[in-house]
């Protein structure tokens, strides 16, 4: 049974110009009905789980909502479901939309982790990307978070940025060890298709077209904007991995640091194949070994749990075959990699695993192994440096070799 | 009987509106009523149609009463219209008494007009001149007239003007079948003299033969045999195309229809073969017969290894239906088991290729195509080299076939058509004008320079006025060097080729080039080279993968992410891998795309 629970806030003041997440624009009336419908969905589905490890409660901006908001929701998840002995409970927040009291009473709800959405500690950074804030707000988050008691936390980095240098880079991870935050992530700015940012890095327009629910907005560029050149990038990367180790952080994932005992259970939970229930429209559940999403239009997800039924736009079953890939790419995330004993039975580690002519994992690793992709040490298997930066092509050679 | 029967075929350039003016006339005889007609009901075959191309050839028997009083047997026999398959052609022709010759009156005669008509002349047919597509705007019937006699130098005078389109001139046309074209000679009584024009294989009724009957009679229950291959079979039925097909008593001299014997195999009934009785056989075939060999190779592979049994099905299957390609085992250092496979041309190629794929889902590698080379070796042995691969080190004499092509075009674009057969190391043979601003040209050309993209730039030289034919004229030296390419060190066998030394630097370079774009980054960096024996003549490298990581990936992206590394996955099934470089299918056929 799952034992991790998802919350999805999908609320912002305006869109990132990277983003492609669904979210619509924060309205007070609409938040109140939604964390009332969300209410609707946790106590249908309070059943699904015995005991709660971790909430994690993301968006979207979920630090928008009022304080009692997060009364209400927290007072529904202890009527219905039960949190084992100590869970950890994250809420993302970002800067420019928390203030004191909403730490303070995110503290009181016994909420004990934040993420903190900082991205850049350059402001020409952080208009490029869309965000509503700037370096000195993001300061004050990390200052107002603390000092109403919040030690831990996290700060979300991003790199690859257009107009991102060595050194704006270098700064942004010195200023945010500065803020010793328990857990770093640094995430490569993924252009996606259909959103704003994309639209400009392809066509010759120097200004974005307007992001979606804000009027006029007026942040144009005075020069065409071009992402960083791929070497560059990579030594951004590798700049971050070696310089927060050698400042005592752990690199336990792709894009994500931490000091000793501050992984994150909620994600390690993911990239595990552990089983979790999604609440809140858009949000993605993994339970009973169906993995199904509910919809994401907010008014359709109120109207449908006000009828009494979950709204839930797709579902896929596995295969046996998707299951064994799933395994391999989320499990290769990890800088511990798969522990092979741990794999379930129908991925042998040595035997032929004959539905469906199925070589066995280590069968299909050698060759990758023999390169220098891949290793395995104590049972575990893992991408080594080199095999990291190029992980979709070797676990596609991985998938090749296996199926 | 014999004095009321016509055979006829139709020759015109492409698009100039054989098939169109063949469905006019079934509809006007009646053979089908206007709501039986799918357009273009001669044109069967669905790539046929897709291409606007007749491939096979076939017979139609239509019925006509003339204003004289009198009832016709007129038997229609279509032609395919690609030089590919000019044999064919020729064929359907010496099975006939006459022709109509169409073109269109806004674009004039070109390159097949020419082709078709000088056919149609030695053997001997009655032509008739058909000016289509009078309703046009830009239609010009009296210049065309013009062109017809002076490149042909037949009289126009009373060309029928028509379209075929509206309908117009169609009743004209068949009286001038009636009245021009002799009708059929030969005896009834004579032994059975018939020529194959077409065949073809049905899954139900085995091969389906189609005839000229010159002399004699064939029914059911004759012993026949094919001269040439000289196999015996029983006739079990003969029949006609109304175009359904119907059954009839028998065909005699003068007639057109179809044979069944129980045959298994096209390769039994060659085109150009004549059928006779074996128990009073004729002393002679019929003229013209040729055993025709491909002119074009190219390697077949399955992209996946098991699907070689399939393969071979498969080829095993159309050849049932086409004597005319062949195909052998080969195996490849690179792309492992595999077929060369020999066509009539290019577009024979891509028919056979498209129709492997379409009709039996199968996924092919094809290597660049190539001519065949005829090599002397220092013991005077001679060779014929289908695979570039396969020259050997040392030898006397290289030669390389040669065509010679006609090209017609308007005269404002014959400076660039010039200079394009310069460079593709023609020799002009002649000049001449047709009509005011009409030039015909003529090179002797290298096959090889011929084959790949040059129809495609004389079209785009000419803004698309030009057109073309050529004939096979023979072997002829030329100093031919094997261009080999490396990957990472390794020959990669199927990418070899054969080229003019003159040139062979040039391509080198390009080809390297060209690869360098194809082949996608990998996860080491991948040497390229082209050599001429053991000297490296151009190089390039394609810089190894650096980054290829999904940033993050947390509870709503598993599926999408998973979607998209098979996706990746996907994208390389279709790679071939080379020792340890992936290769993408354009990668073999890039070197049709160096000029």
């Amino acid at each position: 049974m799952p034992e991790f629970l998802y919350i999805h806030i999908p609320f912002c003041i305006r869109k990132c110009l990277y983003c492609d997440f669904f979210s619509v624009p924060y309205d007070e009336s609409l938040a109140k009905a939604y964390i009332d419908t969300l209410c609707k969905e946790l106590i249908l589905k309070k059943d699904y789980a015995k005991s709660l490890k971790s909430i994690y409660i993301g968006g979207g901006t979920p630090s928008l909502l009022p304080d009692e908001c997060f009364i209400q929701l927290f007072r529904c998840f202890r009527d219905n479901f039960h949190l084992s002995s100590s869970p950890e409970i994250t809420v993302e927040a970002n800067p420019g939309t928390v203030n004191e009291s909403t730490i303070t009473t995110l503290l009181s709800l016994s909420v004990n982790r934040l993420s903190i959405g900082i991205q850049s500690f350059h402001n020409d950074e952080l208009r490029t990307l869309g965000r509503i804030h700037t370096s000195d707000n993001a300061l004050q988050t990390v200052e107002l978070t603390r000092r109403a008691g919040m030690g831990n936390f996290s700060i979300d980095l991003i790199y690859g940025i257009p107009g991102q240098t060595m050194d704006s880079w270098h700064q942004s991870i010195s200023e945010t060890i500065r803020l010793s935050p328990t857990h770093i992530s640094t995430y490569e700015l993924t252009l996606e298709e259909k959103t704003p940012l994309y639209e400009l890095i392809q066509s010759d327009e120097i200004n974005p077209p307007s992001p979606p629910f804000i009027k006029g907005g007026t942040w144009g560029f005075s020069n065409k904007i071009r992402m960083p050149d791929e070497e560059l990038i990579l030594e951004m990367y590798n700049h971050a991995i070696d310089f927060l180790t050698a400042c005592g952080y752990e690199h336990y994932e792709v894009s994500n640091f931490t000091l000793p005992g501050f992984r994150c259970m909620h994600n390690l939970n993911y990239w595990d194949r552990g089983e979790y229930i999604g609440v809140g429209a858009g949000a993605h559940s993994f339970v009973s070994g169906l993995r199904s999403i509910n919809s994401e239009d907010v008014n359709n997800y109120i109207e449908h749990l006000n009828n009494g039924t979950i709204p839930e736009s797709e579902s896929t079953k596995l295969t046996t075959l998707d299951t064994v890939k799933e395994f391999i790419f989320l499990g290769l995330r990890k800088t511990e990699g798969i522990i092979i004993n741990k794999l379930p039975p129908f991925i042998p580690p040595l035997a032929r695993w004959d539905r469906g002519g199925c070589y066995s994992l280590l069968n299909a690793c050698s060759e990758l192994v023999d390169d220098g992709y891949l290793e395995i040490e104590n049972g575990n298997l893992r991408l080594t440096k080199k095999g990291l930066v190029i992980s979709n092509t070797v676990i596609v050679k991985l998938f090749e070799r296996l199926m | 009987m014999n004095k009321n029967i016509r055979n006829f075929s139709i020759i015109a350039h492409i698009d100039h509106g054989k098939s169109t003016l063949a469905d006019r006339l079934l509809e006007y005889t009646g053979a089908l009523s206007a709501q039986e007609m799918t357009e273009q009901v001669l044109d069967s075959m669905d790539l046929e149609r897709e291409r606007g191309i007749t491939i096979k050839a076939h017979a139609v028997r239509l019925l006509y009463k003339a204003d004289n009083g009198n009832d016709y047997i007129l038997n229609l026999i279509d032609t395919p219209g690609h030089v590919d398959f000019s044999y064919e052609v020729s064929r359907s022709l010496a099975s006939c008494e006459g022709a109509l010759l169409v073109v269109d009156a806004s674009q004039g005669v070109e390159a097949q007009t020419l082709a078709n008509a000088y056919l149609a002349i030695e053997h001997n047919l009655e032509i008739v001149p058909v000016i289509n597509k009078i309703d046009l705007p830009s239609a010009s019937p009296e210049k065309t007239k013009e062109q017809i006699e002076d490149a042909i130098g037949i009289d126009c005078s009373d060309a029928i003007l028509a379209s075929a389109k509206e309908g117009i001139g169609t009743k004209e046309i068949l009286e001038a079948i009636v009245k021009k074209i002799p009708s059929p000679k030969g005896e009834s009584t004579k032994p059975l003299k018939a020529l194959i024009f077409d065949s073809w294989f049905d899954n139900y009724q085995g091969v389906i033969v189609l005839v000229r009957v010159f002399d004699g009679k064939v029914k059911a229950g004759k012993k026949i045999k094919p001269m040439a291959t000289g196999s015996v079979f029983e006739v079990s039925q003969v029949g006609i195309f109304s175009p359904k097909m119907e059954l009839v008593e028998s065909l005699s001299s003068g007639e057109v229809g179809y044979i069944i014997a129980g045959i298994k195999s096209v390769t039994d009934t060659k085109i150009g073969d004549t059928i006779t009785d074996v128990d009073n056989p004729a002393q002679e075939p019929c003229p013209g017969y040729k055993d025709i060999k491909p002119m074009v190779f190219c390697g077949l592979y399955p992209t996946t290894p098991h699907h070689y049994e399939n393969l071979r099905d498969a080829l095993n299957k159309l050849r049932l239906n086409d004597s005319s390609f062949i195909y052998e085992p080969e195996t490849s250092l690179a792309l492992g088991f595999g077929f060369r496979c020999g066509f009539l041309g290019l577009l024979h190629m891509e028919i056979i290729k498209e129709r492997l794929e379409r009709e039996f889902s199968l996924s092919l590698l094809s290597t660049a195509p190539t001519v065949v080379y005829r090599v002397t070796k220092t013991n005077r042995e001679i060779l014929y080299i289908e695979n570039p691969s396969l020259l050997p080190e040392k030898y006397e004499t290289t030669e390389e076939p040669f065509v010679a092509t006609t090209i017609l075009a308007p005269k404002d674009f014959i400076g660039p058509i010039l200079d394009l057969c310069q460079e593709k190391r023609g020799v002009q043979k002649s000049f001449t004008f047709i009509g005011k601003d009409r030039i015909k040209v003529e090179y002797e050309l290298p096959l090889n320079e011929i084959l790949w993209d040059f129809y495609d730039r004389l079209k785009s030289l000419s803004k698309g006025y030009a057109s073309m034919d050529y004939e096979f004229l023979g072997y002829r030296e030329s100093n031919l060097v094997k261009l080999n390419i490396l990957l990472n060190g390794e020959v990669v066998d199927a990418l070899s080729l054969i080229v003019h030394k003159d040139k062979a630097y040039y391509k080198g370079r390009e080809l390297t080039e060209r690869l360098k774009e194809i082949i996608p980054r990998q996860m080491f960096e991948v040497l390229i080279q082209a050599a001429i024996g053991n000297k490296i003549i151009a190089r390039e490298s394609v810089r190894a993968l650096r980054k290829d990581v999904i940033a993050k990936c947390y509870g709503g992206d598993i599926t999408r992410k998973r979607k998209l590394l098979e996706k990746q996955k996907e994208g390389k099934k279709r790679m071939k891998k080379v020792g340890k470089v992936e290769l993408p299918q354009e990668a073999f056929l890039a070197v049709l795309k160096v000029k």
